[in-house]
């Protein structure tokens, strides 16, 4: 039953313009894979998984999976900063909705969005940055958000 | 597909070959090279710190601004621009188009391909904004010291649209205009003068001079042909953006001194707060790294490598940091990490920290070389909606989150670390023929560096 919901998932990522991977199954991950031509290196854990992407300039993508085959958390690292539509998928909407308003202050080096179904951070300079985010619902039973890193 | 990659990796090469008859035409057509021996330069830009051009109701605090001038190259037609964003945490200087009135943009050099088509950059900031126009050749002047035909980015020229490739980054609705640092109104600023606070002059560098980074996200350099789309483009390093500090003409070419005053724990208002901008380090009486100063290497990320505070160890890359006045408060650790110790987030929802009382922090920075070691690094917090109710515009004591855990948290020392210290930024060694060598404490930093 997975492995069909996976395939169809890959045909239909195949003709919609958008790369989406939180919160989708694991097999959107090898799309991530071929828009950043990286190498794909999978590490299993007893409780989750995870897909390091790795590319030549060494921007580096970690997909975190669940036991259920859903992509729970990734994080980012590299000298740019990544297409977060194709990283976060719909959950870009969370990060639209719930950015906090920058009133009084500037912070020109990151953005943190924290709510209860979706936590966002990124932040760096010239030549480096790095972020991570991650959806608590999905997470696996006794792994806590920290492994997302 | 392979075939644009291979047409862009060429338009580079015309690049840097043009870029080289432009910088012959500029030392040719002036002869106003002065001959006598020359006395040091003024290294001393004054800075101001408060609101801004935006004021209380608009701008924002610890903003800390500067004048530069900017003169068409190998002419004495300048033009001071005052109100310029201090950042240590970026590299190049960046001036609003609409700042550039007696001097405009077109009286400077251009950056042109094989096709005569002007090199534009879209460069992005970890708040997800983002600045967008020409790459120019001007000389720049800051206090008395100059740097001849010096890449910078003219901001808010709207000849071509932003690519997509650089807004793929989601726009930030609650930023003004989405996150397009355009105007006055949205920079709150008439420019920023990144001064390359993690050690590197170059807003790029080897990334953006192959053509396998083309297509990534986030790349910032593009070609806009008439009547098409704009490409990314590959760049040479003398043509890609630029801290004006490392094409001084002087030895004051190694790095910056910054130096703010105290100010009370209740803040200092608009206006009140001057310090100053100091160039070179070790080159000039006025800039010796003092005995009294702490130095810390970056590592090849442009961070401290470690830190802990509380027992819990943070180490880069995964926890990075800067030192950066182009922020208005400490984004350091996170409220659920800190809650032990009295820190809670401001009912706003801003990630601002709120504490009912204030709270002094020792952070303890690992990789210290002179003398080596470890080192601390103390401030204070103070509830922000307290502070903002003074309606005053400089605070020492301003934080909020930068994660929600250590396992994404990082340090970003903003303006509020630098009141009442003098902070060194050492420039990477090696990268601009003719820098002078760091001071000898800090000279195996390879990387660049930190003292304070």
């Amino acid at each position: 039953m997975k492995i069909t919901l996976g395939v169809l998932l890959i045909l239909t990522l195949g003709t919609v313009p958008a790369w989406a991977v939180l919160g989708q199954y694991e097999s959107s991950v090898s799309v991530d894979q071929e828009y950043l031509r990286s190498e794909d290196r999978v590490q299993a854990f007893q409780a989750y998984k995870v897909h390091q992407l790795t590319t030549a300039n060494g921007t580096i993508v970690r997909e975190y999976i669940s036991p259920q085959g859903l992509v729970f958390g990734v994080t980012w690292q590299g000298p740019f900063m990544p297409n977060m539509q194709q990283l976060l998928g719909s959950y870009v909407t969370n990060l639209q909705t719930a950015s906090p308003a920058q009133t009084h202050v500037r912070h020109l080096r990151g953005l943190i969005v924290k709510t209860n179904d979706f936590v966002f951070v990124n932040g760096g300079h010239m030549r480096f940055w790095k972020g991570s985010a991650y959806v608590p619902s999905l997470f696996p039973s006794n792994v806590s958000a920290e492994v997302v890193r | 597909m392979t075939l644009r990659n291979g047409s862009k990796a060429t338009l580079g090469r015309f690049l840097a070959l043009v870029t080289g008859l432009i910088f012959l035409g500029g030392c040719g057509g002036s002869s106003s090279s002065s001959t006598t021996s020359t006395p040091a330069a003024n290294n001393t830009a004054a800075v101001t710190v408060g609101f801004g051009p935006l004021g209380a109701t608009g701008g924002y605090v610890n903003g800390i601004f500067t004048s530069v001038t900017v003169c068409a190259p190998g002419t004495s037609n300048c033009e001071t621009v005052d109100n310029v964003l201090v950042d240590t945490g970026s590299a190049g200087l960046r001036i609003l188009n609409s700042a550039l009135t007696t001097v405009p943009a077109s009286s400077l050099g251009t950056i042109t391909d094989s096709n005569r088509d002007q090199l534009q950059e879209c460069v992005q900031f970890g708040d997800t904004s983002f600045a967008w126009g020409p790459m120019l050749v001007a000389d720049v002047e800051l206090a008395g010291e100059k740097a001849s035909s010096v890449p910078i980015q003219v901001i808010g020229d709207n000849s071509f649209a932003v690519p997509s490739q650089c807004l793929a980054t989601p726009v930030n609705p609650s930023l003004p205009n989405g996150g397009n640092e355009d105007t006055v109104a949205t920079l709150g600023a008439n420019g920023i003068l990144g001064l390359g606070g993690f050690g590197y002059p170059l807003d790029c560098g080897s990334y953006c001079t192959s053509s396998s980074d083309l297509t990534q996200s986030g790349y910032p350099y593009y070609v806009c042909p008439a009547g098409q789309a704009c490409s990314a483009t590959t760049v040479p390093t003398q043509d890609q953006a630029t801290n004006p500090v490392a094409a001084f003409s002087s030895a004051d070419n190694n790095g910056v001194l910054v130096t703010l005053p105290s100010i009370p724990a209740t803040g200092a208002a608009n206006g009140t707060v001057s310090g100053s901008l100091i160039f070179g380090i070790g080159t000039q009486s006025d800039n010796a790294l003092a005995s009294s100063a702490t130095v810390y290497a970056l590592d090849e990320y442009g961070n401290i490598a470690a830190f802990t505070y509380n027992g819990i160890s943070y180490t880069s890359p995964t926890n990075w940091s800067v030192l950066d006045t182009g922020s208005s408060y400490l984004a350091f650790l996170d409220a659920n990490t800190l809650a032990s110790v009295g820190i809670i987030e401001c009912a706003d929802a801003s990630g601002l920290y709120c504490p009912t009382s204030t709270i002094p922090f020792t952070v303890t920075a690992l990789v210290a070389i002179n003398p080596s070691g470890t080192g601390t690094m103390t401030f204070n917090i103070m509830n922000a909606d307290t502070l903002f109710n003074t309606n005053n515009a400089a605070f020492n004591d301003l934080g909020g989150d930068s994660g929600t855990s250590p396992a994404n948290d990082f340090f970003d020392f903003g303006l509020p670390f630098f009141f009442g210290r003098s902070v060194y930024i050492g420039m990477m060694p090696g990268v601009f023929t003719g820098e002078s060598s760091a001071p000898s404490g800090a000279a195996s930093a390879t990387n660049g560096y930190y003292a304070f």
